[in-house]
C-alpha cells in the first residue's frame, strides 16, 4: 500500500506488498517493473521479501488435486447421458405405466428370444464350413450361459437394492461386486450392439447404469435421503426387465440343448 | 473407442453418444479438479462439470475441428465455474469440503522418499492451504485461481467476473496476503 511506503537509506520508496505480487504475476507496466527491478537488487529488505513471496506461492503451487473416487468418469457420464439434448434418459422409464412397461416387457422377450434362436437355429453348413459353423456355436453357447449367469448376478443385487438390504457394513463389498458386473455388463452390451439387438443391448446399458451408480457410490442406496427411492424405484423396473430377458435367455438355453441332442441322435 | 480426441470429436458431431462418452471419461477429471479450484465445492464442481459437458454437447456443431479440445473444454468450464459463482456469489464457503478434499489428497500422495519430518511438514503445509483457501469468499477465490493457476491476466479477471479492474487486484491481494499469512511460517526458512 503506498500509504505505508518506507524509505531506505538511499531514499528510495520500498516496493509495496501489492506491487510485488503484481510483480510476481508480471503484471507491472514497463516502467514499474524496471524500476522493481533495479530497486530489488541494491534493497536486501525488499529482496527478502520478494523471496518470502516467491516461497508462498511456490507452496501454494503444491496445493494437491482433489482427490477423486475411483470410477468417477463413469459417474459422471450415467449423470450427464439423460440430460444430453435427444437422449432418451433412463429416468424416462420411470414414467411409464404398468402396462406400458408390460408391453416392452413382451416386446424383450420376442427380441431378445428371437436374437437368440436365429442364431441357434441356422442350418449347419457342410466339411469345413460346418466344423467352423460348429467352433461358433459353441461360442456362441458359452456366451448364451455367460449372460444368463450374468443376469442372475445383476438380478440379485438388484433384489438386494429393491428390499434394502445394503447397509453401511456392506458398502465396499456391494461396491466391488457392482465394479465386477459393470465390466461383465459391458463386454456383453458390445456384443449385443455389434449383433444389432438393439433391445437387449438397450437394457444392458440401462442396467449399466444403475451398476456404475452402484460401484461408484453404494451410500446412495443405503442412506436414507431423496436419491434412496429413487434408485430402488429404478431397480425395481430394471429387475422385472432383468428377469424377463433372463427366463428367455434360460429357454434358448433350454431349446438349444434340445436341438443338439435331437441332431446327435439323427446323425 | 476413437483414439484421438478429433476423431472423438467427429463421431459425436454426427450422433454417435459412445464418442462423447469417450470424451467425457477423458476429461471429467479435469473439468472437475478446474471447477473445484475454482468453486472450493465439491457440489459446485460437480454442478460444474455437468454443464459444462452439456454446453460442449450443444456446441460441438460449432467446434473448430483444427483446435484442441481439451483447450476449448477448459474455456467452457472456466466459464461455467464463473456463471456459478456469479450467480451464488454469497454462498457460503464449504470448509468441510477444503479440509476433507486436500486432506484425502494428501493421504494418498506417494511419499516414498520422504523423510517423516518432511513429510509431516508437508501434510501440514497442505492443510494450511487448505484452511486458508476455505477463508476466501468466493470472488477472492475466482480471482486468485484465475490468475494463480489458470494464468489469466488481471484485465481478463476483471471481465470474466464482472469486476473493475481495481477490485479484481485488491480481491487478489487480499488472497496473497491470506496465503501469506497462513503459509509464511513454514516457507521463511525451507
Amino acid at each position: 500500500m503506498r500509504n505505508e511506503r518506507m524509505r531506505n537509506d538511499m531514499s528510495t520508496p520500498h516496493i509495496t506488498e501489492d506491487d510485488l505480487v503484481l510483480r510476481y504475476y508480471g503484471e507491472l507496466e514497463a516502467a514499474g517493473e524496471h524500476e522493481a527491478a533495479a530497486h530489488l537488487s541494491r534493497c536486501d529488505e525488499c529482496h527478502r521479501a520478494y523471496t518470502r513471496l516467491q516461497r508462498v506461492m511456490a507452496a501454494v503451487d503444491s496445493l494437491p488435486a482433489p482427490a477423486l473416487p475411483e470410477g468417477f468418469e463413469r459417474t459422471v457420464w450415467a449423470r450427464l447421458e439423460p440430460a444430453l439434448p435427444g437422449r432418451p434418459g433412463w429416468l424416462s422409464w420411470l414414467a411409464l405405466s404398468p402396462g406400458n412397461l408390460a408391453w416392452i416387457g413382451t416386446i424383450l422377450v420376442l427380441v431378445a428370444g428371437a436374437f437368440f434362436a436365429g442364431r441357434m437355429t441356422q442350418p449347419a453348413p457342410a466339411g469345413r464350413a460346418s466344423q467352423l459353423a460348429s467352433a461358433e456355436q459353441i461360442r456362441e453357447g458359452v456366451l448364451l450361459v455367460d449372460l444368463a449367469e450374468h443376469l442372475d448376478r445383476s438380478q440379485t443385487m438388484l433384489v438386494e437394492v429393491v428390499s434394502g438390504e445394503i447397509d453401511d457394513g456392506t458398502l465396499d463389498v456391494t461396491a466391488e461386486r457392482a465394479e465386477e458386473l459393470v465390466a461383465a455388463n459391458r463386454l456383453y452390451r458390445q456384443a449385443a450392439g455389434q449383433t444389432g439387438d438393439v433391445a437387449v443391448s438397450q437394457l444392458l446399458d440401462e442396467l449399466e447404469r444403475l451398476l456404475v451408480e452402484l460401484a461408484a457410490a453404494p451410500e446412495l442406496v443405503a442412506t436414507a435421503d431423496a436419491n434412496q427411492a429413487q434408485q430402488r424405484i429404478a431397480a425395481k423396473d430394471l429387475l422385472f426387465k432383468v428377469r424377463v430377458v433372463a427366463s428367455a435367455v434360460r429357454e434358448r438355453q433350454k431349446a438349444r440343448t434340445q436341438a443338439r441332442s435331437g441332431s446327435g441322435q439323427s446323425s | 473407442m476413437p483414439q484421438s480426441d478429433a476423431a472423438a470429436v467427429a463421431l459425436a458431431r454426427d450422433g454417435d453418444s459412445e464418442a462423447f462418452r469417450a470424451l467425457v471419461e477423458r476429461h471429467s477429471r479435469a473439468v472437475y479438479r478446474l471447477a473445484y479450484r475454482m468453486t472450493g465445492s465439491a457440489t459446485d464442481a460437480e454442478d460444474v462439470v455437468q454443464e459444462t459437458f452439456l454446453k460442449a454437447y450443444r456446441q460441438l456443431p460449432r467446434f473448430e475441428s483444427r483446435a484442441n479440445f481439451g483447450t476449448w473444454l477448459h474455456r467452457i468450464a472456466v466459464n461455467c465455474s464463473i456463471d456459478l459463482i456469479r450467480a451464488r456469489p454469497h454462498r457460503e464457503a464449504s470448509h468441510g469440503d477444503d479440509l476433507e478434499q486436500f486432506g484425502a489428497a494428501v493421504e494418498s500422495t506417494d511419499a516414498t522418499g520422504t523423510s517423516p519430518e518432511r513429510l509431516m511438514l508437508s501434510v501440514e503445509v497442505q492443510r494450511r492451504i487448505g484452511d486458508a483457501m476455505t477463508g476466501l469468499s468466493r470472488m477472492e477465490r475466482a480471482a486468485f485461481m484465475l490468475r494463480h493457476f489458470e494464468g489469466r491476466s488481471i484485465d481478463e479477471i476483471s471481465q470474466s467476473l464482472g469486476l473493475k479492474t481495481n477490485a479484481t487486484k485488491h480481491s487478489i491481494f487480499r488472497a496473497v496476503r491470506k496465503m501469506r499469512t497462513a503459509l509464511e511460517p513454514f516457507v521463511a526458512d525451507a
